[in-house]
């Protein structure tokens, strides 16, 4: 406040001044007087001892397990010990306790630094008197004098590079926060046509007109005797990281001879036998569905609950999603395995905004216009 | 109410406002400091209450002679035929067909209490085991005689060796209904993927081998019986660790854990707003 004007004691009076009395000057000069101030026990009294006592208890508390932590640290066996063998508990237990040891010994301190300054410290409350309304205009127009004086006194105004390379980095940094959004809209997913990979899973047969094979996680192919009537196996494309491709996962499902299964238009002939090939992926966002119910034919998505019934050519029963899993076609090759026809007819997973425009495959997409 | 009823002690002074506002707070911080130590209470009896983990021991025999069939269709002629039928040819909206479901499906159905049924429902509980070890085998004996079908190995049940690739199984196969750690989940209307922490090794094959109710079924063609035995592993391996992060919460994955940290987390926040508030 600096048009109060308030009594400062000279050099004399201050060489005199004990310390309490320095402290009380200065809490005057800033208008706050003390309303109460002392300990908060009568010093030496059991109430103050007491009050002691609790403080110094959480600083040894938080001594002690702050010591327990670093012992535990270097000698708690703290090396992988599998199921079955003696010493797992001890290993499993390592983590808890340099955890538990390590946060209640900083617990303890924090305990102990608050209750000092509410058990220790002296007791106050303190009013400090404020001016009522704005500040004085003098306060405020030097206040803002001081502001701009600063910039002035840089001559920012006549130092073009500066600025300049200030805004640049400005922009860049503008950039560095834009671009991760933006940077999707870069590649262009039509670029490859009707080979674009939206459209185009590992499934497809090769240029030279060979099928892909049905294969387990491992490579292995996959014959009819397999799998047994009410089974379903996860298949993978018969290529090199087949099953690592996020779009090829398909489950093959072997049916009860009499069971009924309806095909959707278009799509007859797909099945071998009792045998149908579905996509695995969710036509919601593409969590991978499962979970088979043998019996009533549902298959069900694990993420956002979406059902599919089998036995009604995959149609979503349930839920979000809201197309049917698509089909892929498939056959026995000359060894008497497992082979996709081609690939799916529709695209497959989540929707995306040209999905279903596409409808004579390996024709130009109308929206792919690239 | 007794007729010398003392009168009321006079009102205490009204005490010092500091002092009312201070056990205002006191109050609430206890109120909410109550509110945690429940939450924890309730978490740590949660965990004491899923943590067990029954490791029963129980062995199947394949092997048959006419005696034991004979014994086993005893028991059928008592015990299932007003489901299954004079024949195992089923009844129909009671019990399906058991010809050609084999020995494990028996065993399974049996030895895990699911059979003999108390009622139809979406799904049958698992529940204490109705017959002796003896007559199971009997009755999967009976049943294996009429129309065969998948039998559960007598050994090669565990490969304890390959603990990791029987978690790939576990995982591409089984984890999308039993959870990751085997502890079950929902299906549609009331059906349910069971947790498998009571399921011994021979129970698991049944399981593998038969797919009971909507379970799918793994025939060996599918799950050669050295990946069954190297699933069987992981399955038992995993409920034989100790979790070493502290509490599982019950090793149902990211739901509980966010409701926990929800109600803690949030407890915690409210809990140190509301002292906060208290103090100022």
């Amino acid at each position: 406040m600096t048009t109060d004007q308030h009594a400062v004691p000279g050099d004399a009076e201050l060489a005199k001044m004990s310390r309490q009395e320095k402290a009380t000057a200065g809490l005057a000069a800033d208008h706050v007087e003390l309303d109460e101030y002392g300990p908060v026990a009568v010093p030496g009294s059991p109430a103050d001892k007491r009050n002691e006592r609790g403080v110094a208890l959480w600083f040894v508390l938080a001594a002690l397990l702050g010591l327990l932590f670093a012992v535990a640290f270097i000698w708690w066996p703290h090396e992988y010990v599998p199921a079955y063998q003696d010493g797992q508990l001890a290993y499993a237990l390592y983590t808890p306790i340099i955890g538990l040891t390590m946060g209640g010994a900083i617990l303890c301190f924090g305990i102990g630094v608050v209750q000092m300054a509410r058990k220790i410290f002296a007791h106050e409350v303190a009013i400090q008197t404020r001016h009522v309304g704005m500040s004085a205009e003098f306060d405020r127009q030097s206040l803002a004098a001081q502001v701009m004086d600063t910039v002035d006194q840089a001559s920012l105004k006549r130092r073009g590079m500066i600025k300049g390379s200030l805004a640049l980095a400005g922009g860049a940094l503008g950039l560095v926060a834009a671009i991760p959004i933006l940077g999707a809209l870069i590649k262009n997913p039509w670029e490859e046509r009707a080979d674009s990979p939206l459209w185009v899973t590992p499934w497809a047969p090769l240029a030279d007109g060979t099928k892909i094979r049905l294969t387990q996680i491992d490579g292995t192919p996959v014959r009819p005797e397999d799998l047994a009537a009410g089974s379903m196996a996860t298949v993978f494309p018969g290529v090199p990281g087949g099953s690592k491709a996020s779009d090829a996962a398909v489950m093959l499902f072997r049916v009860r001879s009499d069971s009924v299964i309806r095909i959707r238009d278009g799509q007859q002939g797909f099945q071998f036998g009792d045998y149908y090939a579905y996509s695995k992926i969710c036509t919601h966002v593409g969590c991978p569905v499962s979970l088979y119910e043998q019996q009533t034919g549902r298959v069900l998505c694990p993420c956002h609950q979406s059902q599919f019934n089998l036995y009604e050519g995959m149609f979503p029963v349930f839920g979000p999603a809201t197309r049917p899993l698509p089909q892929l076609p498939i056959e026995l090759d000359n060894e008497g395995y497992f082979v996709a026809a081609r690939d799916f007819i529709e695209a497959v997973g989540p929707g995306f905004w040209e999905n279903g425009k596409f409808p004579a495959w390996y024709s130009e997409p109308k929206e792919a216009t690239g | 109410m007794s007729v010398n009823d003392t009168p009321p002690a006079a009102e205490p002074p009204r005490p010092r406002r500091r002092i009312r506002r201070r056990s205002k707070g006191m109050r609430r911080i206890t109120g909410t400091m109550a509110l945690l130590l429940g939450l924890t209470a309730m978490g740590f009896a949660f965990a004491a209450f899923t943590a067990q983990a029954k490791e029963a021991t129980t062995a199947t025999v394949a092997s048959s002679d006419a005696a034991q069939i004979e014994r086993g269709a005893q028991i059928y002629q008592t015990s299932c035929i007003s489901c299954h039928g004079q024949n195992l040819q089923g009844v129909l909206d009671r019990g399906p067909s058991l010809v050609g479901v084999g020995q494990a499906a028996a065993y399974f159905q049996v030895a895990t209490g699911r059979m003999p049924a108390a009622e139809n429902q979406a799904q049958m509980p698992r529940k204490e085991p109705f017959f002796t070890p003896e007559e199971i085998d009997d009755i999967a004996a009976f049943i294996q005689a009429n129309g065969g079908g998948p039998e559960i190995p007598t050994s090669g049940l565990r490969d304890d060796a390959q603990v990791a690739k029987g978690g790939e199984l576990f995982r591409l196969n089984c984890a999308s209904c039993h959870n990751f750690t085997g502890q079950g989940g929902a299906l549609s209307q009331g059906k349910y993927a069971p947790n498998l922490d009571p399921a011994t090794d021979t129970e698991i094959w049944g399981a593998m081998l038969s797919g009971p109710e909507n379970m799918p079924k793994f025939g060996d063609g599918q799950l050669t019986p050295e990946e069954k035995a190297a699933i069987t592993s992981f399955i038992q391996n995993n409920k034989a660790t100790i979790d070493p992060g502290g509490l599982p919460l019950g090793g149902f994955g990211p739901a509980p854990e966010g409701l926990i940290a929800f109600l803690v987390g949030m407890g915690a926040i409210v809990a140190a707003t509301l002292w906060m508030g208290a103090r100022a």
